[in-house]
């Protein structure tokens, strides 16, 4: 039965696009030949990498080949070495180095801004990591305020710390979010949807009526737009959109716009 | 609901399983397990941060809180809170969190029988549905034996009551190993064993439940 | 676990579109959520969503003696939980304010308002009389916790069946639901709370409020109504002052919404009823929707187990036979027993008292004896020793009662408890704690 088969492992090409639960095991095509008689198995994406196999979030390098931790989709990238991860729903948000996020300003002390960011810890802010900022010139952040920025220590071990500034000094869109506007949380699923490039769902949004959006990795989302209603209306199909298919999308955009 | 007795040609019947994912807005992962008439609802926060009291510098804190209907939690309550902490803390990955606190509650809707196996069916899919870490899934089954030597797999209330020993474990995904074994009552080394191998045949089918609940769960996207 | 900061941009947000009349959900100010009723299998068992805030109830009799001021009414009591997996606010355990109020709101509502009828709990008068009692748990918390309670809580009520009695002098005859079919609670009408939260210091105000309206609130009025018209129970709490027709106009929509929700209780009750005597499927998994693609139903499976006897004995044939090292336990008095030696306790001036331990009692004893593991020497795996059945008095007390413990885990450590007891030790059965250890795991 497939269910057997799954101890053993089974290829992880086989399994690309397809819900892959914990526990299963994915073997890689170096490994796989082991029942072909040494000989080596095609599969043009995945024969012998030039590069390094990159293994991403919800699988872990166990022995013979990948072990799944988290359930969702299997997704595959050929280029360079290629790339296995697991594409799961999820809410809660585990901090990452190198992600955006929007952080809540909870506590100020002394030189340095607690954010919460949806994690397990409260991140740090050190209000010099803000676009020329100085010590005299500080920035003014009140306790409630939205900080979009992003993670420079972010492990399992290490308290996280943000900056607003990029490598080279700039602010580059971060820094302390405007005061209108309604911030409101998804999943992070969502969010990565959003962030792809050539989103549709932003596009067929933008259609509607202007206004300015920050996604934050971390689940959050801010929208601003000119009146209430407006804002409420991107807010609740944007919310909506986790379990809209496309052709419903399209239809509450079209009775939105009729209008 | 129809409550199924054991077949003479030697197959046992699993009743009636619904699971719904994901139906609590506020908690990280939650789950509903129904098996027959017995229910539980299972909801998750996690990774979190932890009280510094309870805090272990390697690995994530889990907690287990298991509410019955009616009344305040007791010592039954307590020893299954402990039963299901150490089946999930086997399956869970907890060193990629360490100084969070995971925190697991499980409400009693119904109770028709075979509750702690229907607990740990929930705490599984809970853990699923909130997407922690987990090197492999795990299931509970429940064999109650009868006086006259038979076995019954997922009795009900009644059997449970009339059976000379009932036998829960907790069957791991790989490998189907056992996770946890509780007995209630007195068997032969004979019948536990006997019950034991039932129980990782019964193990396959509750697996091929949760994978087509999570095949559909992913089927819009 | 903490709960999530409300940040400044949302409380404005909020602000600004109340003062719109515009809601979040896109609702008007005096609309209620989507209502959802579902009942479990057992009688009394109900879960009640109010939009996504969800609560469970049960209601379940047992018979007590009355109380000594109202020998012929029944019992009433009623809790309110709010389940630790709400919010991620709420730890076990801790008594908040909230909880307090809640649950002094729900009784007020429930109990004083008589809408049960005590007199007919009665079966003995002075001696027996039935104690119903409402556990209500709060599963999720999105808000406007009071009414969705005060739902459950009267569905709960309404839908549940107490067992049959008759009473021959002084004779009492419970019936089991197979015997005579259990009765309802006499219940006169049905109390529902509404609740209002104010903003703006109380000029504008919204019925039913999501968890987030209610972080931004100024005050909360709660009007607790039946169909007739009669107001059960109100209560106003916040910083919000309300003039006298701010409250009429609140206790006119409330008697709307009140009929409102009674029809949907009336029409929910009357469809579980039909289910239940047509025969059809009734209980939480048929309230479950079919098509979500969240929910996943599995019919009934068989499982085949025709050669499981022999992969069984195969096993048993394969492993190990069980040591048979550890010899028949000692039985000193029921329910103790002895196993093995001790080790030689290290302990200066405690050594001759820790060999010698108070008998325990005649009357009662332990539940079960159980079986012990393979003692091995290195290891300490004592059992407490009981020595002859007088019991050696330590000190001159007749109040106390001291007992030394054998030593356990390693021989070089020892440990002591006492316990000290209040009564004499000869009435109560004293449970001596029992160091078991597994050697292996």
């Amino acid at each position: 039965m497939a269910a057997m088969a799954m101890e053993r492992g089974t290829a992880a090409e086989a399994l690309v696009g397809q819900v892959v639960l914990p526990g299963d095991l994915l073997l890689l095509p170096a490994h796989y030949d082991e029942d072909a008689e040494g000989e080596r198995l095609r599969l043009s994406a995945g024969t012998a990498p030039q590069g390094r196999l990159l293994c991403g979030p919800g699988l872990r390098r166990s022995g013979a080949g990948l072990l799944v931790t988290k359930c969702g989709l299997l997704r595959h990238r050929p280029g360079g070495g290629g790339a296995y991860w697991v594409d799961s729903q999820q809410k809660r948000y585990v901090p990452v180095k190198g992600d955006h996020v929007i952080g809540i300003v909870t506590a100020k002390a002394g030189d340095v801004f607690r954010l919460d960011v949806g994690g397990s810890e409260p991140a740090s802010l050190s209000y010099l990591a803000f676009e020329g900022a100085t010590k005299r010139n500080r920035p003014n952040v009140q306790v409630g305020d939205l900080i979009y920025g992003q993670f420079v220590v972010a492990n399992k071990d290490m308290e996280p710390e943000m900056v607003c500034i990029d490598s080279s000094g700039k602010s580059s869109g971060m820094g302390i979010i405007g005061q209108d506007g309604f911030l409101f949380k998804v999943s992070l699923g969502l969010i990565r949807k959003l962030l792809a490039p050539k989103c549709e769902i932003i596009q067929e949004l933008s259609q509607l009526y202007p206004f300015e959006l920050v996604l934050g990795m971390n689940g959050r989302i801010w929208v601003k737009a000119k009146t209430v209603q407006q804002t409420l209306i991107i807010v609740n199909i944007l919310e909506a959109c986790e379990y809209m298919t496309a052709e419903q999308r399209k239809q509450a955009l079209a009775k939105l716009s009729g209008n | 609901m129809a409550v199924e007795m054991e077949v003479a040609d030697g197959q046992c019947r699993l009743r009636p399983f619904s699971c719904e994912l994901g139906l609590l807005s506020r908690p990280d992962g939650s789950a509903a397990f129904l098996q027959g008439d017995t229910s539980v609802l299972a909801g998750l926060y996690g990774p979190a941060e932890a009280k510094i009291s309870k805090e272990l510098p390697d690995r994530a804190a889990l907690e287990v809180l298991l509410r019955p209907k009616v009344g305040l939690p007791g010592v039954l309550e307590r020893s299954r809170e402990q039963l299901l902490r150490q089946t999930c803390e086997a399956v869970l990955l907890g060193v990629l969190h360490p100084r969070t606190a995971i925190s697991l509650v499980l409400q009693v809707l119904s109770d028709a029988g075979s509750l702690l196996s229907c607990c740990l069916n929930a705490a599984c899919m809970a853990l699923l549905d909130a997407g922690l870490p987990l090197a492999a899934l795990f299931c509970g089954v429940t064999y109650a034996l009868q006086p006259d030597g038979a076995i019954l797999l997922d009795p009900t209330a009644r059997q449970e009551q009339e059976a000379r020993a009932v036998l829960t474990f907790a069957i791991a995904s790989s490998d189907r190993k056992v996770l946890m074994a509780t007995t209630k009552g007195s068997c032969s080394v004979e019948e536990m064993q006997q019950c034991l191998a039932a129980a990782q045949r019964a193990a396959s089918t509750i697996f091929q439940f949760y994978r087509d609940s999570v095949r559909r769960r992913y089927s819009k996207n | 676990m903490k709960a999530t900061p409300l940040s400044n941009c949302e409380r404005r947000f909020l602000l600004r579109a109340i003062q719109e009349k515009k809601r979040l959900d896109g609702r008007q100010c005096y609309d209620y959520r989507n209502i959802r009723v579902s009942f479990g299998a057992d009688r009394g068992c109900c879960i009640v969503e109010l939009g996504r805030t969800r609560v469970l109830a049960q209601v379940s009799c047992e018979l007590v003696p009355p109380k000594p001021s109202r020998p012929t009414e029944g019992v009433l009591f009623f809790n309110l939980e709010l389940s630790p997996m709400a919010a991620p606010g709420l730890e076990p355990g801790r008594q908040s304010e909230l909880l307090v109020s809640l649950n002094r709101l729900l009784e007020r509502c429930l109990r004083d308002s008589k809408c049960i009828e005590t007199e007919s709990l009665c079966v003995v008068a002075g001696e027996k009389v039935w104690q119903i009692r409402l556990d209500m748990h709060l599963l999720n918390h999105d808000g406007n916790i009071t009414d969705a309670a005060s739902i459950a809580g009267i569905v709960a009520l309404c839908h549940f069946r107490r067992p049959d009695v008759s009473v021959q002098g002084e004779e009492v005859t419970v019936y089991t639901p197979e015997e005579r079919d259990p009765v309802p609670l006499s219940i006169h009408h049905m109390p529902i709370c509404v609740s209002f939260a104010f903003f703006h210091q109380g000029t504008y105000l919204l019925v039913d409020p999501t968890e987030r309206e209610e972080r931004v609130m100024d005050g909360l009025l709660v009007i607790a109504m039946n169909k007739h018209h009669e107001i059960c129970t109100i209560q106003s709490s916040g910083v919000v002052m309300l003039l006298p027709d701010q409250i009429l106009r609140c206790s006119k929509i409330t008697a709307v919404k009140v009929a409102e929700i009674t029809e949907l209780i009336q029409k929910a009750l009357e469809n579980d009823q039909k289910a239940r005597k047509e025969g059809g499927k009734f209980g939480f998994a048929e309230s479950i929707p079919n098509q979500r693609i969240t929910t996943f139903k599995m019919e009934s499976a068989a499982v085949d187990t025709n050669d499981v006897e022999e992969q069984a004995g195969e096993i048993i044939a394969k492993a190990d036979p069980p040591s048979e090292v550890f010899a028949s336990p000692v039985v000193h008095t029921p329910g103790t027993a002895q196993i093995g030696e001790g080790i030689e306790s290290s302990w200066g001036d405690l050594e001759e008292s820790e060999k010698e331990e108070a008998a325990e009692e005649e009357g009662e004893s332990e539940a079960a004896a159980f079986e012990c593991e393979k003692v091995e020497t290195e290891d300490t795996s004592t059992l407490k020793e009981t020595k002859s059945d007088e019991p050696i008095v330590l000190s001159d007390s007749e109040e106390e009662e001291v007992v030394i413990l054998e030593p356990q885990e390693l021989p070089r450590k020892t440990r002591t408890q006492t316990s000290i007891k209040q009564e004499n030790p000869s009435k109560k059965a004293f449970n001596k704690r029992r160091r078991k250890k597994r050697t292996s795991r």
